[in-house]
């Protein structure tokens, strides 16, 4: 979708390239972060592709089309574009800054309206805020504008340029997680800066580390960029407990069917129950209620009592849900009092249990 | 001083006020008009030389220092080294008025569109905009309220001045202080002459203020927040 061959931008009174001949394909419907130190091209790289920044060497095409062959203008309208101060008009209402590219782009005014109501739903923005102006929007609702502005035309592509660096980390987790969500129904082509590396593994399909330069140190997926860094530099610039991140990129869902672990229904006999204890190798029991967890016992204080349900329960401290990461699920393990993650799905329904083995099983597949 | 003598024991005559309403009435329009077109023509000038000045950095240290020479020099000395060319008319008194306009005009032009954020003019190129539609619907816009202020300053002075060019033109509230000085220092003429410019500048300046809140509600709710 976006093709850079070559690409290369030395500023006028440099002796060295600030992108040297940076070549990188950039597959449609995909989300590319570019990632590095500060001087590594990143941005330039990314300002090059809508001629913010003119190359001074190589090829760009957008759609095979090579960038330099269109009016920049007119190119820049059809891709979206979202920079860390977000850059919204302090003159105009919010419906004003999302309907910007669609005005530009002379749609009649009915149709723009319908698409700045259905963006402003899709960016979870109170409707009421339309009439309301920048100033009086929090960081990250303004960020959320930001991005609602660079989608309104339906663009391709889209760049964004570090646009969660300014909102603290609570914020700037949220907004991530909102970015995939809507990525996972828009399907866009995405060309993402940062020099967040963890926020490159979460938003990444693929990542291109950068060297100082401009030079392209290693362009995978987050799993391969994890399991094996290309180079020192790479290896350096990852950081330590990569095990423990590449469990970060795969969620208990892909865990597969966990199995009813070691739990009986309430009305299972004590002796039941303290056959699947055995099992398990366990010293307590899950005691369940149809689809849901009532909690768990100790084997041992079953005897005098007919049903495994007679007994008093305790609450598992930790649940997570389906989509929780397998970091996550090793926080729960670590955390639980008698070595298990639960995990529940919708409306609380039992899903299975996350053991140290089952993860172990993971981790070596 | 026979006259101020005799206002002084015979009191002042306020009553040459409510006998001459319509006179005031009449300067206090002409008043205005020379005002008015000093400020449009002025202000007209100072954009085409702000703009001059932001798309051509080298020119505006010399814009502003001939607009700020110009300034310094005493009003009076300006109209009469005028005058040898254009004569004492309306057109000497608006030259002189109209240069001493730019220099606040063209600084607070250049600082308004300055002040624009560098962000917005990303994000408004990024998105497509092309120069000219850039300049006109974001930079103007938000500098408003930086060139009404100095719309304000520069309004408020020509007013004044306004009054001093009455020794040229014989127009506007000034004539009443000539005339005044000239018969003995008839208070009631003093008064209207001083007075009368002093309330119109506080009402024009308070126009403009309620026209900057007007046209820019975004800049007077960020203040409230």
């Amino acid at each position: 979708m976006i093709e850079l061959d070559r690409a290369t931008k030395v500023f006028p009174g440099t002796a060295a390239p600030a992108v040297d001949a940076l070549t990188l394909d950039v597959p449609a419907g995909e989300i590319v972060v570019l990632v590095g130190p500060s001087g590594c091209g990143k941005t330039t790289t990314l300002k090059m592709i809508n001629r913010i920044v003119e190359p001074t060497g190589g090829t760009i095409r957008v759609d095979g089309v090579d960038v330099r062959r269109q009016e920049p203008h007119v190119l820049r309208r059809n891709i979206g574009y979202v920079i860390q101060q977000v850059g919204l008009f302090p003159h105009r209402t919010i419906a004003r800054n999302i309907a910007t590219v669609p005005r530009l782009l002379g749609w009649d005014a009915d149709r723009t309206t319908a698409r700045v109501d259905e963006l402003m739903v899709t960016m979870g923005l109170d409707p009421d805020m339309g009439a309301r102006y920048p100033s009086e929007l929090s960081g990250g609702q303004r960020q959320r504008v930001g991005v609602a502005r660079a989608l309104a035309a339906d663009p391709p592509v889209l760049l964004m340029d570090e646009p969660f660096g300014a909102v603290d980390p609570i914020v700037r987790g949220r907004l991530q997680g909102e970015l995939l969500d809507l990525q996972a129904r828009l399907r866009k082509t995405i060309v993402f800066v940062t020099h967040d590396i963890d926020e490159a593994l979460r938003l990444g399909d693929r990542i291109a580390i950068l060297n100082v330069g401009g030079r392209l140190e290693q362009y995978a997926t987050p799993e391969e960029i994890l399991r094996e860094p290309a180079t020192p530099f790479v290896e350096e610039f990852l950081g330590g407990e990569r095990g423990l991140r590449r469990l970060a990129l795969r969620t208990v869902g892909d865990l597969g069917d966990l199995g009813i672990g070691n739990c009986v229904q309430a009305d299972a006999t004590v002796e039941e129950a303290k056959r699947r204890a055995a099992e398990s190798g366990e010293r307590w029991i899950g005691i369940l209620d149809g689809d849901r967890l009532r909690g768990w016992a100790w084997v041992s204080d079953l005897d005098g009592s007919r049903h495994a349900g007679d007994v008093d329960t305790t609450l598992f401290r930790v649940a997570l849900s389906v989509d929780a990461t397998l970091r996550e699920a090793i926080d729960g393990l670590v955390r639980s009092r008698v070595g298990v993650a639960v995990v529940l799905g919708e409306d609380q329904r039992y899903e299975g249990m996350v053991t140290l083995d089952r993860l172990a099983q993971a981790i070596v597949s | 001083m026979t006259g101020l003598l005799a206002q002084a024991s015979g009191g002042i005559r306020w009553s040459w006020i409510t006998a001459n309403l319509d006179d005031i009435w009449e300067a206090t329009v002409e008043h205005l008009w020379l005002t008015g077109i000093a400020m449009v023509v002025g202000f007209a000038i100072a954009m085409v030389l702000s703009v001059a000045a932001i798309r051509y950095r080298r020119l505006y240290g010399p814009i502003t220092a001939t607009a700020g020479v110009i300034f310094t020099i005493p009003s009076f000395a300006l109209f009469f080294v005028l005058a040898p060319f254009t004569g004492l008319t309306v057109l000497t008194a608006e030259i002189g008025l109209v240069l001493y306009t730019l220099l606040v005009l063209v600084r607070n032009t250049v600082a308004g569109l300055d002040g624009v954020p560098e962000d917005v003019k990303e994000a408004a190129r990024g998105m497509g905009y092309t120069r000219n539609r850039l300049f006109l619907e974001i930079e103007l816009p938000l500098a408003i309220p930086v060139i009404i202020a100095g719309l304000r300053i520069a309004t408020v002075t020509t007013v004044g001045l306004v009054t001093i060019t009455a020794l040229i033109t014989f127009g506007g509230l000034g004539r009443f202080i000539i005339d005044g000085l000239q018969q003995n220092l008839f208070v009631p003429k003093l008064v209207v002459g001083a007075l009368g410019p002093t309330l119109l500048a506080l009402a024009l300046d308070g126009l403009l203020l309620l026209l900057q809140r007007a046209i820019t509600p975004w800049s007077r709710r960020a203040a409230a927040l």
